[in-house]
């Protein structure tokens, strides 16, 4: 099951539907199944969509790029938003926060 | 809201210009050392001081094992020191003064010519380390945060420094005798410093840091790490004072420390292994961490080379040969043969397919090269490293020539991938 939190139910399917389109390379699963994306907060006061998300490491070299793509799928379905990606460690990502379809790809 | 860390935390990726050269140079010089191998192949049943054998030992070592470390590093350095490398030019300046210095070196020790081209290529190879060391102390000093595996670099790239310095003394010291003993006398000094201090402390300091994170496990031991690395800098320094004011017998000490320094790494990644979230593991990752293994074998054919040197006064050069053998074809062509293909990949995807998420899906870093290549390279690899080897310890020069041969035909298949992810371009539909 997917555990993202947010404000807006509906923009946030929107969002989590084209965000299932950016994998992290080196595990080849999709940072929402990962677990990677924890909240989107959308402010519609300041007119800004704030994308919570995490890596599996905080070392990780293609962090630049996975944070890069979020930013791009999320200007795509939310741009009359503007975007920003909060990158968080705490809560550290853990095997919890892979869905049931992660799970299964990773074999586990 | 969360709390959290802003987006500058994120490491910074050094471009993939800086990066590839390397990567592309000790490519061919794997295939230079191959073919250097095979047609001396004969040479290495003799002494270990042939200038043959230096000349290939030294295609290994620089041209091969520091060129694709330099290159690797280059790129990892940021992500361990979790900052920014320094200086780019640096970088170019390193790989610039290496890859002239590298063969013309190679060339000296060929011909046996310690005259213009060693000294050149010598002087040369001291001023890149220098280069990187400079880039490696001033991106560690700008970055905020310290960590072991920063420790376990900076201190491997100072011990390389000083094995590349003594090494053109050594080259100086054919022509201008200026140290007490000649140049075989110091030998085993400056191969061990740049084997432990260089190889060993750098390969532990970044695969430490590099299998938990390709096999996606949480596993994390600061504590076994430090043991590691006091480990293995006591069992270095000891065994210079062991050369400089000691019999030579008493080398079984820092062997010792050596071994327990490895059986800890081995027990370190074991436990990475146990907590992997992801079940499997990938050809690369296995060929890394049969590495691990192969460090232990140099250990106890140094203990042999001890046992026999002390039972009858002599060094058995055959059993020094695979000893060094080992080292340079064994364990660091194993490690570098499956972390290029776990490095390269990220860099030349990095590359292409940065920003093209809005493209759809794109291949992964593994759909980059040919999975089935790499099989067959490992395949080749393994059996002409046991054939080369065992040719060796016989000792049967009917079986250097075939084990040389698929060591090279390992080494083309290697080269075969290596392009192919260089020549990768994306598809109009990625």
């Amino acid at each position: 099951m997917i555990n993202v939190k947010t404000n807006n139910e509906l923009k946030c399917n929107i969002a989590l539907a084209d965000l299932y389109n950016v994998d992290d390379p080196e595990i080849g699963l999709n940072v929402v199944d990962l677990g990677l994306i924890y909240e989107l907060n959308f402010d519609e006061e300041t007119n800004m969509l704030t994308c919570t998300m995490t890596l599996t490491t905080e070392f990780c070299p293609m962090g630049e790029s996975i944070t890069d793509n979020v930013r791009q799928s999320l200007q795509q379905t939310c741009g009359d938003y503007n975007i920003n990606v909060n990158l968080i460690f705490e809560p550290p990502w853990s095997m919890e926060m892979i869905s049931e379809e992660g799970r299964t790809f990773l074999g586990r | 809201m969360f709390p959290g860390f802003s987006n500058s935390s994120i490491a910074k990726t050094t471009s993939y210009k800086v990066v590839l050269p390397f990567y592309l140079y000790a490519a061919f010089s794997f295939i230079a050392a191959t073919i250097l191998l095979f047609v001396s192949s004969n040479s290495f049943l003799s002494h270990f001081f042939e200038p043959k054998v230096l000349a290939v030992t030294h295609a290994v070592a620089l041209g091969w094992g520091t060129m694709i470390i330099l290159g690797a590093s280059h790129q990892l350095v940021p992500v361990l020191i979790e900052g920014e490398l320094y200086s780019n030019k640096l970088a170019y300046t390193s790989f610039v003064l290496s890859a002239i210095g590298i063969p013309l070196l190679i060339y000296g020790f060929y011909v046996f010519d310690m005259g213009s081209p060693a000294k050149w290529g010598g002087r040369f190879v001291v001023l890149s380390i220098l280069a990187y060391l400079i880039n490696v102390a001033i991106s560690i000093k700008k970055s905020k945060k310290e960590n072991i595996h920063a420790v376990f670099v900076f201190t491997a790239v100072i011990w390389l420094f000083i094995t590349v310095s003594l090494g053109l003394a050594l080259v100086y010291n054919f022509t201008y005798t200026f140290i007490p003993h000649d140049s075989v006398h110091y030998l085993p000094l400056h191969a061990h410093i740049g084997i432990i201090g260089w190889f060993l402390l750098l390969v532990i300091g970044v695969g430490s840091r590099l299998i938990p994170m390709f096999l996606i496990s949480k596993y994390k031991n600061t504590k076994i790490l430090w043991a590691i690395y006091i480990l293995i800098n006591v069992a270095l320094l000891s065994f210079i004072l062991i050369f400089y004011f000691l019999p030579i017998t008493l080398s079984f000490i820092p062997n010792i420390l050596l071994l327990a320094s490895i059986v800890l790494f081995i027990f370190y990644c074991f436990a990475a292994y146990k907590q992997r979230i992801r079940k499997q593991v990938d050809e690369q990752v296995k060929l890394s961490l049969l590495s691990t293994l192969l460090m232990a074998i140099p250990i106890i054919l140094l203990f042999i080379i001890i046992a026999v040197f002390v039972k009858k006064d002599a060094i058995n050069y055959h059993e020094t040969i695979a000893y060094g053998f080992v080292i340079f074809f064994g364990w660091i062509t194993a490690i570098i043969l499956g972390m290029t293909f776990k490095t390269m990949p990220f860099i030349v995807w990095n590359k292409n397919y940065h920003k093209r998420s809005s493209m759809g899906k794109t291949p992964n870093p593994k759909d980059l090269f040919s999975n089935i290549v790499f099989k067959w390279m490992a395949v080749a690899y393994l059996l002409g490293f046991a054939i080369f080897l065992i040719g060796l310890l016989i000792p049967n020069s009917l079986l250097l020539k075939p084990g040389a041969a698929l060591l090279l035909i390992a080494a083309v298949l290697y080269n075969w991938n290596v392009f192919k992810m260089l020549y990768h371009k994306p598809k109009k539909n990625d």
